[in-house]
């Protein structure tokens, strides 16, 4: 392991995450911080979304700091202004999310949990894989997630998103297999494929768990 | 008790320091728990933006600079790196020295830390260096008040007792500040070191005691 590493905000990759323009950059991932969460997020444009909404229901805290351009945030049922250089956090359980109001604006997410030791997400792999997907980068993504289920070959989401990922490209045995392998190491895969519309296009397929 | 979620601008809540630079007491504003942050902006040119220090200790600090304006250089362990805005250095390794010079005026760097495998703890430098908020208005008795407080509550932090020895001086409480200076360097020797270089002594300078004390060195931890 290097003693340090060095990388520009331009260098970090860039993840699309949802239809509103949010776009994630792994800083943790490409550095190696393995001490707390660091990510940023950048819109392209005024009205994109840059915080996605959300809770932190696991109990992180969580800091964000406008890096570049200017932000509307809602802090619970607040609206707050946050021009360039902004802090806001956001205690654990308190809904937040924000959009740009001005075109390249940047978001640092920093993030840990009070009085444990900080752990990586399990699912960060994932998340990387959809984001090659949605990047049009089938390849790159499958080969996450290959890494991310010979991780932790015990647990069911992986597997659940792997038939997600497979379903979404057309792949439909492979979908088939990693569901039933999820519904095999927990039976509530089963209840979540029902309700997931990645699976719509075989959910009338006669070996759709149902 | 959890803190409570709220936002501020950086700017409303920095303070100057001696050495001309400005620091935003990032987490113990929002009462952050869960890992170190502080920010660090250089007034002008060739000024340190982060001192010298490492990250070793009880809970070693893996640490994260980002520099959010203008352009710094860093330095860790003798390698130069550098780092115009927008660029992140993460140190790995809390062993290793490191310190970043401001290339700009208004060069300001975020620094984030926490301990890895390890619950962050919030590190007592920190609650020292908030007194140097007294040095931009030189109210020398609000600074001693504090610090003296807190030495009560601290007896054994050297940082507390330098700080002290500072104001004491800048105060003209020669014999005080001598007394705390010499307490501080017992209990940690980079302090004469520092003392050597420091104007807030400039006026105890002449004084045998005070020669027989100073040197030189790094200053303490910045994110935490």
């Amino acid at each position: 392991m290097s003693t340090y590493e060095v990388a520009h905000l331009d260098e970090l990759e860039r993840f699309p995450v949802d239809d509103e323009g949010l776009t994630w950059r792994p800083v943790r991932r490409r550095l190696g911080i393995e001490a707390f969460g660091c990510n940023a997020y950048t819109a392209e444009k005024a009205g994109d979304r840059v915080v996605e909404e959300h809770s932190e229901q696991g109990g992180h805290e969580e800091l964000y700091f406008v890096a570049a351009g200017h932000a509307t945030f809602t802090l619970g049922e607040e609206e707050v202004d946050a021009p360039a250089g902004t802090f806001v956090f956001a205690a654990p359980g308190t809904k937040r999310g924000a959009h740009a109001t001005e075109p390249g604006t940047t978001i640092l997410a920093l993030g840990a949990k009070p009085g444990v030791p900080h752990e990586i997400s399990k699912w960060e792999a994932i998340f990387v894989a959809f984001g090659h997907l949605r990047n049009g980068d089938e390849a790159a993504g499958r080969t996450e997630l290959e890494a991310a289920l010979a991780e932790y070959p015990g647990e069911w989401q992986g597997f659940f998103n792997a038939a997600c990922f497979e379903s979404l490209t057309g792949n439909r045995d492979q979908a088939l297999a990693h569901l039933r392998h999820a519904i095999e190491l927990d039976p509530k895969a089963k209840e979540w494929a029902a309700k997931d519309t990645d699976f719509d296009w075989l959910r009338d397929d006669p070996e759709f768990p149902s | 008790m959890s803190a409570e979620s709220r936002a501020a601008h950086m700017s409303d809540f920095e303070i100057g320091t001696p050495e001309g630079r400005r620091w935003a007491q990032v987490r113990a504003t929002f009462g952050i728990s869960a890992f170190g942050v502080n920010a660090w902006t250089a007034d002008g040119p060739d000024r340190i933006v982060i001192n010298e220090h490492d990250e070793t200790g009880p809970r070693p600090h893996e640490e994260l600079y980002f520099v959010v304006n203008g352009h710094a250089v860093f330095t860790i362990n003798g390698e130069e790196v550098d780092a115009p805005a927008g660029t992140f250095v993460f140190v790995r390794d809390p062993a290793a020295k490191r310190k970043a010079v401001a290339k700009e005026a208004e060069t300001t760097v975020l620094a984030v830390g926490g301990p890895r495998g390890q619950a962050f703890e919030p590190v007592e430098w920190e609650r020292g260096a908030q007194a140097l908020r007294h040095w931009e208005t030189k109210d020398w008795e609000a600074a001693m008040a504090e610090l003296s407080e807190l030495h009560g509550e601290h007896p054994d932090d050297a940082r507390i007792l330098y700080n002290l020895a500072c104001a004491e001086s800048l105060a003209g409480k020669r014999k005080d500040a001598l007394g705390h200076l010499r307490q501080s360097v017992q209990l940690d020797g980079t302090f004469a070191e520092l003392a050597a270089d420091d104007s807030d002594f400039d006026p105890i300078r002449d004084d045998p005691e005070f020669s027989a004390i100073a040197g030189q060195a790094d200053t303490g931890s910045t994110s935490s």
